[in-house]
């Protein structure tokens, strides 16, 4: 029997609809009540020193626990209290505890220069005295070398941070809701992902009913999945690391490297395990022939293309004996895949557009059809602002970002950057907005866009590396409107709550990070994956920073038009071959996910999806097991995060204690 | 539409397989190869895309008549 073609959008909503267990409701309340906001700052900011220290110690900061504990106590507090918690209150609770939790990591890039700007990478490639200090103090300034925060040096970088974060707001609240008008409500696009976000608050608020449901009982075996694995694999090194010098790994974090055995049959190929089992729940709910595709050609690309025919022809030509995953993907990066994977980016951007220009044609065809949109009218009390006056924000809003750039790289061409503002940017979260609308995800990105930019303005001076630059997209956002639509929150609502919480997370954030920088330096022993990875990440940053100057970097050296072209040309051909056999596209992202990276890093996720499809879904059936998923991901991540707050509040005290000789 | 879609598509890939396999992979063979089937999948997706839309006016009209 011949298969049946099936369109990219229809493959991706059919995917979206397994979430999609109810159709959202059309009357609108306020979810923002002073237990709401209270609740929110209250389990958001206990859970973000544990957030901030957990990103540094496994690479995961389980950020995403903290919202779904703030909703599990409110529901069983809501219980207890013979009440009921509404979904609008959920939604919001959910978002703003996000906001708080996450409210310390945002200022991360602070530590990291702190530490870019003193490494030897930065000095041997001359960048180290180049770094502006609008970024971060000089490296022999007190503000560093105290790791204090709190010093007077940080006040032009994050003075400058915040005024980002203001425009910032004022850009994306306004550009969304416009982008979300137009596409939402005059155009009535599906969103089909958005129903999948808006059943975490539906489903719990149930639960504040007298019956007990299934859902409290899978985010409990979620949650302590997540405490033994989370006690296991970061609580044991932790705890070990505050009394000893050297932390005991049970699990060596974040690999187990096997590059070494494999090089006497497989040279150049490399092979870490990833010990964060964590990400097999990620593999439950990822689709299916992604997740395989990805392992197949990852496998492919390190035992058969690296060694069997680059390193026999002499492409990855710096690889000796004897090194490890890090060097052996430094060189082959350097020899080969960086090329390859500038290509292969390529190829993304020209099928997203093939994918996203066709669907503008369709649907302007099918509105005239239809006869019913093109109304700018909104459904009653939703909470809507004027557009006249959104569209004032953003004005405003990008208007003082231009010239704060301009301020800060006042020899940068200012036409680059009324160009990204005023045409790139509108133009760009259109096109999104209207894939996440049809699709649920972003198909249309220009790759190397700031390199290009760089290029073209002929500016080689190494601070426009460091500065923001206004190529913006609001597309993405536009999703979260629909979310709050189809929870039946009023718009006025969440933009009250999150400019309340605002101020407090501003300073909050920092000033935890400040203490947990206190702990001991980072990198440092106490932080495993930041002392494993940020030294090769500095080497990158090195390469990628130094790429453009004087026209013979290292990076312009490794890039070579052949393996580039190879790239691109092979990843159309595979995705031209999978529609003329009538394949899923999904394969194509797998194959494009997993060329040239390391299989080790997949093995969770494989074992959550091959779970999933072969027991799984067998034991429980498919609709249950998709209803399971997402409440299962948010337990398991909040038993891990509690796991992550416990041993910072450990580590934080036993700092604070000062131990006498006597 | 779909059959010449198809065509494009693997004529752009042979082309591809035969400058890396007898061309050395010269970037310019290459690139010219990216560029059929570039035009391969754009014909692929408006065919597609527009397909339903065509056929739905056609089924119209056999409707009215």
């Amino acid at each position: 029997m011949a298969r049946e073609r099936v369109s990219q959008a229809d493959e991706w909503q059919a995917w979206a609809q397994r979430y999609d267990i109810e159709g959202g409701i059309r009357t609108f309340e306020s979810g923002l009540t002073v237990k709401v906001f209270v609740g929110a700052l209250f389990v958001g900011l206990l859970m973000m020193p544990g957030s901030i220290y957990l990103s540094y110690v496994s690479g995961e900061s389980g950020a995403g626990a903290a919202p779904w504990v703030a909703v599990i106590l409110f529901t069983e507090l809501a219980r207890r209290s013979f009440t009921t918690a509404r979904r609008q209150e959920l939604y919001m609770l959910l978002g703003l505890t996000g906001a708080a939790v996450g409210s310390g990591l945002q200022y991360r890039n602070f530590i990291w220069y702190a530490y870019f700007i003193n490494t030897p990478q930065a000095a041997s490639y001359e960048i180290a005295d180049k770094i502006p200090d609008w970024i971060v103090p000089a490296g022999d300034s007190v503000g560093v070398l105290t790791r204090s925060l709190l010093h007077p040096d940080w006040l032009l970088p994050i003075g400058i941070y915040l005024a980002g974060k203001l425009l910032g707001t004022l850009r994306f609240v306004s550009g969304q809701y416009i982008l979300f008008r137009l596409t939402a409500d005059l155009e009535r696009l599906p969103y089909p992902m958005a129903p999948i976000s808006a059943q975490g608050a539906t489903a719990l608020a149930e639960t504040t009913g007298k019956e007990e449901t299934w859902r409290w009982r899978v985010f409990s075996i979620g949650s302590m999945a997540g405490l033994i694995w989370g006690f296991l694999y970061i609580g044991v090194p932790s705890l070990t690391g505050v009394m000893m010098s050297q932390p005991i790994q049970i699990l060596k974090i974040p690999w187990i490297d096997f590059t070494q055995s494999i090089e006497g049959f497989a040279p150049t190929g490399v092979f870490a395990l990833r010990t964060d089992f964590g990400q097999m729940l990620i593999g439950f709910v990822m689709p299916f022939p992604v997740i395989m595709a990805e392992f197949l050609t990852a496998m492919a690309s390190q035992f058969i293309v690296n060694p069997q025919i680059l390193y026999r022809y002499e492409i990855l030509h710096q690889w000796s004996p004897g090194l490890d995953v890090r060097g052996v993907g430094l060189f082959n990066g350097l020899d080969f895949w960086i090329s390859y994977g500038m290509g292969k980016n390529f190829s993304l951007a020209i099928v997203g557009m093939a994918a996203s220009i066709p669907m503008l044609f369709k649907l302007r065809k099918s509105q005239k059809a239809a006869g019913e949109r093109g109304s700018f009218a909104t459904p009653p009390n939703r909470g809507d602002f004027p557009i006249w006056l959104m569209g004032l924000m953003w004005l405003i809003g990008m208007g003082g970002f231009v010239w704060l750039i301009h301020w800060m790289v006042p020899n940068f061409p200012l036409s680059f950057l009324l160009g990204y503002a005023f045409l790139y940017t509108p133009m760009n979260s259109y096109v999104t907005a209207r894939t996440f609308g049809v699709l649920g995800r972003d198909l249309f990105e220009i790759p190397y866009l700031h390199e290009i930019t760089f290029i073209l303005s002929r500016y080689e001076e190494i601070d426009i590396w460091f500065a923001p630059l206004p190529d913006e997209d609001y597309g993405r956002g536009t999703q979260s409107w629909r979310v709050l639509e189809l929870t039946g929150t009023t718009f006025t609502s969440n933009l009250a709550g999150t400019l309340l919480i605002m101020p407090i997370l501003l300073v909050s954030g920092i000033v935890v990070l400040h203490f947990i920088w206190q702990i001991a330096p980072i990198p440092s022993a106490q932080y495993p994956f930041a002392q494993m990875m940020w030294p090769i990440n500095a080497t990158n940053e090195c390469l990628w920073k130094t790429s453009l100057r004087d026209g013979n970097s290292q990076m312009l050296q490794a890039i070579r038009g052949d393996y580039v072209a190879a790239g691109l040309t092979s990843s159309l051909a595979i995705y031209g071959m999978l529609w003329v056999f009538k394949q899923p596209s999904m394969w194509f992202y797998g194959i494009i996910g997993g060329s040239g990276a390391d299989p080790g890093s997949m093995i969770a996720r494989l074992l959550g999806a091959i779970i999933g499809r072969f027991y799984m879904i067998k034991r429980f059936g498919m609709r249950r097991w998709y209803m399971f998923n997402p409440v299962l991901a948010a337990g398991f991540a909040c038993g891990v995060g509690l796991i992550g707050m416990g041993t910072v509040a450990i580590a934080l005290v036993s700092k604070a204690v000062i131990v006498k000789p006597f | 539409m779909e059959k010449v879609a198809s065509l494009i598509i693997i004529i752009g890939t042979l082309l591809w397989l035969f400058s890396v396999l007898a061309l050395e992979g010269r970037w310019q063979w290459q690139m010219f190869s990216a560029l059929v089937l570039t035009i391969g999948i754009f014909w692929a997706h408006f065919w597609e895309e527009l397909r339903e839309t065509d056929n739905t006016e056609e089924s119209n009209k056999s409707g009215e008549e």
